[in-house]
């Protein structure tokens, strides 16, 4: 099957517009140089023109560079502006007009040294102190409470200041970083095929998702193009995946709620779907299923007898779901909860079912389709309630797009046969980004190869850029909300400390 | 919400006899890495493994350090006649020795310490667990998590997941313990009551695994306090930790399996 490459969509004077030139890049990439002056002027006229923002970054290749990365219209607009070189890389900040922007400006500031002009100070935000008790409201009775960095359960670390009257809560500080374990770094100069074993890890519960975001990088970085029948094996583990995650989250809500049938009947369709990928690919979370160049090995499980199992799957989820949507002690809990209202969630360029649970329909999948998802016909799920329930509608939509997918992926591989990993050269040099749309939301991450290693490496997490939004989550809720919210943001703390 | 009550009914028993019975895995699943041949080979065999695993001393015989193995298997493919997955799930030990295997002389690592049922035989059938996590993936907190449902069900053996440290018998820490975790790790385990139990999670809790001793990272537990059972795997899988669980107890002998 041949694809022709999608005509980008964006107008033909962009680069006119915005003082830029264009430079050649990979397809679904539209490189635009600009002048460190024209920088933030160009992102600017970008925000103007509903682009969502995505990383900010120093690249080293090809030459010093701070680069940013907007979503538009179904591409990625890199803007990139030279750093004179023995200088330290300054820009105009976004943060204060761009929400969005402003914990990745911290963290280039705190870890790149690079400080833009009129930065928003979030103080402590990459070097948190789990003991520092500021308050901000004053008023009777109005306390901090810190929650976390070691939870009242099994979860990971991360801490919530949460200033309140008692019930109502006043204000959230979420406190991350506690994590970060310099992984970005722990790449550089290992060849692709160690790397992926990092980017495995940097979200556990998303190590197919990280995987495939850092091999598409170095496939698109070296110019490789991954054979047919092993993206339509990614596709599968990727859809398994976001399949135990959501069933995650709607399991962890049951739980909160205390409806411990409902709790374990999600935790056992979770705990099947762990199985049958450990009978897959030998892990539970389906690690060194994927590497750069396509996948490891035959998948262990014949696409028929998969098939067999997930319709077994879909008759007990549809159940379930019928039964927890029926419950009122459960929906009541959720229904207005944790109310994001669409236009906060397009200020900080929110991704994912938090995104899709306010109306907005971003989906890597469908905006900058990639490998297998070329050829799916995917439907993209949002609701528009804006609470905690919508996002958890996401989530029950999903499981079923995700089956409707694997179904569509499975008849491809009976039919077909075919190489499962295209090799890379040697001594490649390139950069690139790569996404995917894991669980949690778009997944970007950027790749320099130099000679055949990994020189650079950074990710710009779903995590990392919807944990900023969580402090806005609470409109009118009172304190027991706190883990219905959390819970309905479904993020991982280790994908965005990295 | 009388509805739950047929649907939870009607799946039966799916719950593991363990370990009364023995879990197997699934065909070709990743178990812990085995040595078979440990003669005769180059120092060069070293540099196959992402986490120094792997060693060989200079008459040539290897030993793999499962405290470090993530179990990514380049060394199977790279010497699949050295290497080889193992099937089955547990990997918990008492003694950070105990988990390198292949041809190595152990010194003589001293007496572990004693298990809770030694410590207090009152403990045998009502242990409170608490988690603590110093910089994990997050893929530990998964399979924790998953001992409380109904296929593993942890609670017919006698363990409780408690919020508070001081109710709590046993520690669980995952991660590799980063600079931030370092304080909370401390003070959590300085506040349980004795007697107490500290089990490392996951290969980066025994040893930091691929991000052992980095810029913003220790290497794992035992650099910062003793512990007591060491549950490696990236992540361990729900019997391996329960494996772990009843080590610290005291309710298993370990080595017998090894």
């Amino acid at each position: 099957m041949s694809l022709a490459a999608r005509q980008s969509e964006l107008p033909d004077y962009l680069p006119e517009h915005l003082g830029a030139t264009r430079e050649p890049g990979p397809p679904g990439e539209v490189r635009l140089r600009v002048s460190p002056l024209g920088f933030g002027r160009a992102s600017q006229m970008l925000h103007r023109a509903g682009a969502r923002f995505v990383t900010l970054l120093i690249a080293g290749a090809p030459e010093p560079a701070i680069v940013g990365a907007f979503a538009m219209r179904g591409d990625l607009v890199v803007l990139r502006a030279p750093v004179a070189s023995g200088q330290q890389p300054t820009y105009t900040a976004l943060g204060p007009w761009w929400a969005a922007a402003q914990w990745t400006e911290q963290e280039l500031a705190d870890r790149d040294g690079a400080r833009p002009v009129g930065l928003v100070e979030l103080p402590g935000l990459t070097r948190p102190d789990a003991d520092a008790l500021e308050q901000c409201v004053m008023g009777l009775d109005v306390f901090s409470l810190p929650f976390g960095p070691v939870r009242s359960g099994v979860f990971e670390a991360i801490q919530f200041l949460l200033e309140t009257g008692g019930e109502d809560v006043t204000r959230v500080t979420t406190r991350s970083f506690f994590k970060h374990r310099g992984l970005e770094q722990r790449v550089i100069g290992m060849a692709p095929g160690e790397a992926v074993h990092v980017a495995e890890r940097i979200a556990g519960i998303s190590s197919v998702a990280y995987g495939l975001a850092f091999s598409q990088a170095v496939e698109r970085a070296l110019g490789v193009t991954p054979p047919a029948h092993a993206e339509r094996w990614r596709a599968v583990h990727a859809e398994l995946e976001r399949i135990a995650c959501h069933l995650d989250v709607i399991a962890k809500q049951a739980e909160t709620t205390a409806l411990a049938v409902g709790h374990a009947r999600f935790a056992i369709l979770k705990e099947q779907i762990m199985r049958l990928r450990a009978r897959l690919t030998g892990s539970r979370f389906g690690r060194g299923a994927v590497v750069p160049g396509g996948v490891r090995e035959q998948a262990r499980v014949a696409p028929d007898e998969l098939l067999a199992e997930l319709d077994a799957f879909e008759r007990d989820l549809s159940r379930d779901r019928r039964l927890f949507l029926s419950t009122a002690s459960m929906t009541d809990r959720l229904i207005g909860t944790g109310r994001l209202p669409r236009s906060l969630v397009e200020e900080y360029s929110a991704v994912g079912p938090v995104a899709r649970g306010s109306g907005l329909s971003t989906d890597a999948r469908h905006e900058r389709p990639y490998g297998e998802y070329r050829r799916l016909g995917l439907q993209i799920v949002t609701h528009r309630e804006e609470d905690a329930m919508s996002r958890v509608m996401v989530r029950f939509s999903e499981l079923t797009e995700s089956l409707r997918i694997l179904r569509q992926a499975c008849e491809h591989l009976r039919r077909a046969n075919g190489e499962l990993v295209a090799p890379l050269p040697a001594v490649g040099s390139g950069c690139a980004f790569g996404w995917v749309e894991a669980a949690q939301g778009e997944l970007v991450i950027w790749a320099e190869l130099t000679n055949g290693l990994v020189s650079r490496m950074r990710v710009a997490s779903p995590s990392f850029r919807n944990w900023a939004l969580f402090e806005h989550a609470f409109p009118k809720d009172v304190l027991t909300d706190l883990a219905f919210i959390e819970h309905s943001f479904g993020l991982t703390a280790a994908g965005a400390d990295r | 919400m009388l509805a739950w009550i047929p649907r939870g009914l009607a799946k039966g028993r799916i719950t593991t006899r363990y370990p009364r019975t023995r879990e197997a895995p699934p065909d070709r699943y990743h178990g812990p890495v085995a040595v078979l041949d440990s003669t005769g080979a180059g120092r060069e065999l070293e540099s196959c493994c992402p986490t120094g695993a792997i060693a060989v001393d200079e008459r040539g015989r290897v030993s793999l350090d499962r405290g470090r193995c993530i179990a990514c298997g380049e060394c199977t493919r790279i010497a699949p006649h050295r290497f080889a997955f193992t099937h089955r799930y547990e990997t918990a030990a008492r003694t950070r020795q105990a988990l390198v295997v292949g041809d190595v002389d152990h010194d003589d690592p001293g007496p572990a310490r004693r298990t809770l049922a030694e410590q207090a035989r009152a403990l045998r059938r009502s242990i409170h667990v608490r988690h603590i996590d110093t910089g994990s993936d997050g893929a530990e907190e998964w399979e924790i998590q998953a001992l409380w449902n109904p296929y593993y069900d942890i609670q017919r053996l006698g363990f409780f997941l408690t919020a508070a440290p001081r109710h709590a018998d046993v520690l669980l820490a995952t991660g590799v313990v980063t600079a931030p975790m370092r304080a909370p790790l401390e003070r959590t385990w300085a506040v349980m009551p004795e007697p107490k139990a500290l089990i490392a999670v996951g290969t980066d809790a025994c040893s930091g695994g691929l991000t052992a001793d980095g810029e913003a990272t220790s290497a794992g537990i035992d650099a910062v306090l003793p512990v007591d059972v060491y549950v490696p795997g990236s992540p361990p899988p729900p019997i391996a930790i329960l494996h772990g669980l009843l080590l610290a107890a005291g309710l298993l002998r370990d080595g017998s399996d090894r």
